[in-house]
């Protein structure tokens, strides 16, 4: 065993001082491996981070959501609902929400205007609190300057700052204007004992699917959304964006593969020969073999390590600034938020597998043929 | 201690350029002897060399190592024999370049899974032995004609092989590197190795270091000089 | 759904393995016609030189497989969360009628990798490609499987769907069932540890038998097959349990996920490796017998019985560990 573990020291070294003597070229490639590794990884990183973030946002979302559906579009829902279902065993608790988009005139974008379910949460009169990217997209001159919001030309509704979101509360809240019941009402100018729609806490998570059947023969025309389903339509949008990115990586994968194929089928008069000098005096063709593998790996090894802290640097560091817009962007606001570092080892491993596997491939068959050349014919 | 018999070898067998290298060559090299095979240019020294130190197989006929047949002997374990038996220096020497003397020295050794430090000073012993442990970390590129020989020289010893193979190794040399040239390797003998060398040289077939030379010609035996 | 990294890249795995199989196998066809030792020709001399490059290359997609057995499964864990009714890699599986074929012949791949990878070693330690033959045929019923992977992969990522509702592990593992799941879950859990006891007893003795008397390899294969099906028995039926603290809690793929610390790996992966070796002990005596061999044959076959212990062991250890630290008392 100390044998084998020497061995593959002492051709690891000679790999390095091989290596050595072709520096540009060898940083070459390991630099374009790297590039390759690093797009790939940085989709993969990120949309891996959007999926935590959403199941954060989600975990402390309500187990069930009920719309009231007319003409089988979402519609306001009436409050004598919620003492209907209130009878119901295993609901825990039952709240009408208060929820609403705003589109600004002023830059198009788009705000989501809530009223949080927790009364004790909700701003005094008059004033608001805020998602972290609404000063920066209304460019609010300072910390406490007023929010006026504009409903139709020449309206003009003020609201004092009562607190700004923290950063961390992530992707969803960023573009969120919280207020107070009353003002809410009178802003969208709602009547009272309207909801937008109810959300429902439940005990016991499998009892969820008997509840929504119960609530169902209640009330037929509701629509009923459970966390679960909004989680998985999370989860399949990033997934799937992921997949589109990783695909476009792949073909960068793709032209890799042809180049390195290339480079070492095309070994130089000068690699050739040193292959020959080394059989001739006693390597064997397993021993070549393992050298170039230990070349293949080095550079596979380093390459992936490079891409792979570039790509954290870059997803966490620099908030993705290369390609957020592709993965994230559903609204005019792109969220300004830093994402919680994390790795997963199962998309390291994936990325390994796309990534080294088509390199080991196109390698060795070149090197193969390198490895087996005649060891007289350096003789000749 | 080394056994050929009745050896043939056909380059591109069943091609029209098919070219019979050797035919029919019967030998036995003895132990701890300097033998030489002179001959014109394509006589199939080299090839004869080739199959002696089991770098290339016979199309037909055997080879014997101390008794053991080597012949039919898969690539690997002809390799595994080889690196047991023999050590080589090449006519152009084939040192690698952009590789220091020591790292040079050092290659045979390298996939075989010894104690690294333990050959270290075993290949900085032979070079200081050669006169040339000044130049252990310089690159191969720097070295003279003779030093570059004595480099390769140490390369072939390190894992202190019983035979030394050397083709044409004079062939780059003037005459008093010649001449240095079989001092070091009757030196070799007299540690006990066994040599065997080709040489169209008349300066080596003369030397008195020298124990036999075989002449060949068209890939055959023309007679024994004892 | 086809479009996610961890799915991509068990997808290239197999094609890449598949398009080695099936080179290597139409180059297994040509030597097993042409390969003729005593001949010193050019072509018997590349036929030699090539086998070192198709087993290099076959012996790497064999470790590929049994990477990508591990990567499938976890990425079926990850995956239950889009599934409605999964709660682990059980209710992926079930999303349709491929997944489970996937799984099983990703096993079988497992151990037909493992035991073609041990051949390829052992033949390469003989002077005269004593195994070469054997290996090469052996590639030809490999290759098969390895397409055959391919195909039910793809069609399981394929045809997945998230709208279909999938049956979850306690759906499947459940005593009232029917079917062979349902019938290890019912087992009685003394009866399940006995079985893994007796077991474990026989392999232990049939694994002395070759450290110390250089017999009984055969049945040392036998015992480790047997212990394999036993300890799975005995997961399904007791272990688990155990594991989950929970008295009815039996799915075998739920002790992969995190909540439980991931502890299914700790006992698979010894199992698995455990088993493949015992089996390739018995598979060693009964093929590895030329006289090239003479030597190596039976240093192997220690060698390979020792790890084989040492999986089982650590295995066992798995199990007490297991045992001994949970909340759960199932008897006494
Ligand atoms: N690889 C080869 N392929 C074809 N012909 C070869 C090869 N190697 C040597 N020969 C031929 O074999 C003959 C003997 O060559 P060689 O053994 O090198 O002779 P020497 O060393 O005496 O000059 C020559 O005619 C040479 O051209
Ligand atoms: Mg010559």
């Amino acid at each position: 065993m100390t044998s084998w573990l020497r061995r593959q020291r002492a051709l690891a070294e000679y790999t390095l001082a091989a290596l050595a003597r072709r520096r540009i070229k060898n940083t070459g490639l390991l630099l374009i491996y790297a590039m390759v590794i690093f797009v790939v990884a940085s989709a993969t990183l990120f949309a891996t981070a959007l999926r935590k973030e959403a199941e954060v946002v989600l975990a402390e979302a309500p187990e069930v959501i009920i719309q009231n559906l007319v003409m089988g579009r979402h519609d306001l829902i009436p409050g004598d609902v919620i003492a209907e279902i209130d009878g119901i065993r295993g609901v825990a608790s039952i709240k009408g929400r208060l929820w609403g988009y705003f589109y600004d005139r002023l830059n198009g974008a788009n705000y989501t205007l809530m009223v949080p379910l927790d009364p004790a949460m909700a701003p005094p009169a008059g004033q608001a609190i805020i998602g972290e990217s609404l000063p920066r997209v209304r460019e609010m001159p300072w910390e406490t300057a007023p929010l006026f919001l504009s409903r139709t030309p020449g309206d003009l509704v003020r609201f004092d700052i009562a607190k700004r979101l923290s950063s961390d509360s992530a992707l969803v809240s960023t573009d969120l204007i919280l207020l107070n019941e009353a003002n809410f009402r009178a802003f969208f100018e709602l009547p009272e004992d309207v909801y937008t729609d109810i959300a429902l806490s439940i005990r016991n998570p499998r009892e969820i699917d008997t509840i929504v059947e119960k609530i169902g023969r209640l009330l037929p025309n509701a629509r009923l959304v459970t966390r679960d389903e909004i989680a998985r339509t999370y989860q399949k949008l990033f997934s799937w964006r992921e997949g589109i990115m990783v695909l476009l990586a792949g073909a960068s994968v793709l032209a890799f593969v042809i180049f390195a194929a290339e480079k070492a089928s095309g070994l130089s008069a000068e690699e050739t020969r040193e292959i020959g000098i080394l059989k001739a005096i006693g390597w064997d063709t397993g021993d070549v073999i393992a050298m170039k593998l230990w070349e293949g790996g080095l550079v596979s090894f380093g390459a992936f390590l490079l891409g792979t802290v570039l790509a954290y640097l870059h997803v966490f560091a620099f908030d993705a600034g290369l390609f957020a817009s592709v993965l994230k962007g559903w609204s005019v606001i792109y969220p300004d938020f830093a994402l919680t570092p994390g790795i997963d080892g199962l998309q390291l491993t994936a990325l390994f597998f796309l990534t080294v596997l088509p390199y080991m491939a196109a390698t060795i068959v070149p090197i193969w043929r390198a490895a087996t050349a005649d060891p007289d014919q350096v003789m000749r | 201690m080394i056994s050929v018999q009745s050896v043939c070898k056909t380059y591109n067998e069943g091609r029209p350029s098919a070219l019979t290298a050797l035919d029919g060559i019967d030998l036995e090299i003895a132990r701890n002897a300097l033998t030489v095979f002179k001959g014109p240019s394509g006589s199939g020294k080299t090839t004869l060399l080739s199959i002696i130190s089991c770098m290339a197989r016979p199309t037909s006929g055997r080879v014997l190592i101390d008794g053991r047949m080597v012949s039919g002997l898969p690539e690997r374990f002809l390799t595994l024999e080889r690196r047991r038996t023999f050590g080589f220096v090449f006519q152009r020497f084939n040192l690698i370049r952009g590789l220091s003397v020591l790292e040079n020295v050092l290659l045979p050794a390298t996939p075989l899974g010894g104690e690294r430090r333990a050959d270290a000073k075993r290949a900085l012993a032979r070079l200081e032995m050669l006169g040339i442990a000044g130049k252990a970390g310089e690159r191969v590129e720097f070295l003279s004609g003779g030093e570059a020989q004595r480099a390769a020289i140490a390369r072939a010893l390190i894992n202190d092989p019983p035979v030394l193979i050397a083709d044409e190794p004079t062939a780059n040399l003037d005459t008093e590197l010649a001449h240095r040239f079989l001092d070091i390797v009757s030196g070799l003998r007299a540690e006990g190795r066994t040599v065997i060398m080709t040489s169209h040289d008349p300066r080596i077939w003369a030397a008195d270091q020298v124990d036999r030379v075989v002449s060949m010609r068209d890939g055959r035996l023309e007679e024994n000089e004892a | 759904m086809i479009l996610q990294t961890p799915i991509l890249a068990l997808l290239l795995a197999s094609a890449l393995a598949s398009a080695v199989a099936l080179w290597a196998a139409w180059f297994g066809i040509r030597l097993l016609q042409h390969w003729d030792l005593a001949s010193g020709s050019q072509r018997q001399l590349d036929l030699e030189r090539r086998t070192e490059l198709v087993s290099t290359l076959f012996g790497f997609v064999m470790l590929i497989e049994i990477a990508a057995l591990f990567l499938l499964v976890f990425n079926a864990d990850r995956m239950a969360a889009l599934f409605v009714g999964a709660m682990c890699a059980v209710g992926t599986f079930n999303v349709n009628g491929w997944g489970f074929p996937a799984l099983y012949l990703k096993i079988t791949l497992f151990f037909a990798a493992a035991l073609w990878l041990i051949l390829d070693r052992v033949d390469r330690l003989g002077r005269d490609f004593p195994l070469t033959r054997l290996k090469f045929a052996t590639i030809l019923g490999i290759a098969p499987l390895v397409l055959a992977g391919f195909a039910t992969e793809l069609a399981f990522f394929l045809n997945m769907k998230t709208d279909v509702i999938t049956s979850c592990c306690s759906k499947l593992f459940t005593p009232s069932n029917e079917g062979f799941a349902a019938e290890m879950t019912g087992l009685a859990r003394a009866h399940a540890l006995w079985l893994l006891g007796a077991a474990g007893g026989a392999v232990l003795v049939s694994g002395a038998a070759i450290v110390l008397r250089k017999r009984g390899e055969r049945l040392f294969a036998l015992a480790g097959a047997a212990f394999f099906f036993a300890a799975l028995t005995a997961i399904v039926s007791v272990i688990s349990l155990y594991v989950y603290d929970h008295p009815n809690h039996h799915c075998p793929f739920c002790l992969l996920k995190r909540e439980y610390g991931y502890f299914g790996y700790a006992l698979y992966v010894p199992l698995f490796a455990g088993t493949a070796l015992a089996l390739a002990t018995g598979l060693l005596k009964t093929v590895a017998n030329s006289d090239s061999l003479a030597g190596v044959q039976p240093k192997a076959i220690r060698h390979l019985t020792r790890l084989s212990l040492a999986g089982f062991a650590l295995f066992g250890i798995a199990v007490l560990w297991s045992i001994a630290t949970s909340q759960l008392i199932l008897f006494g």
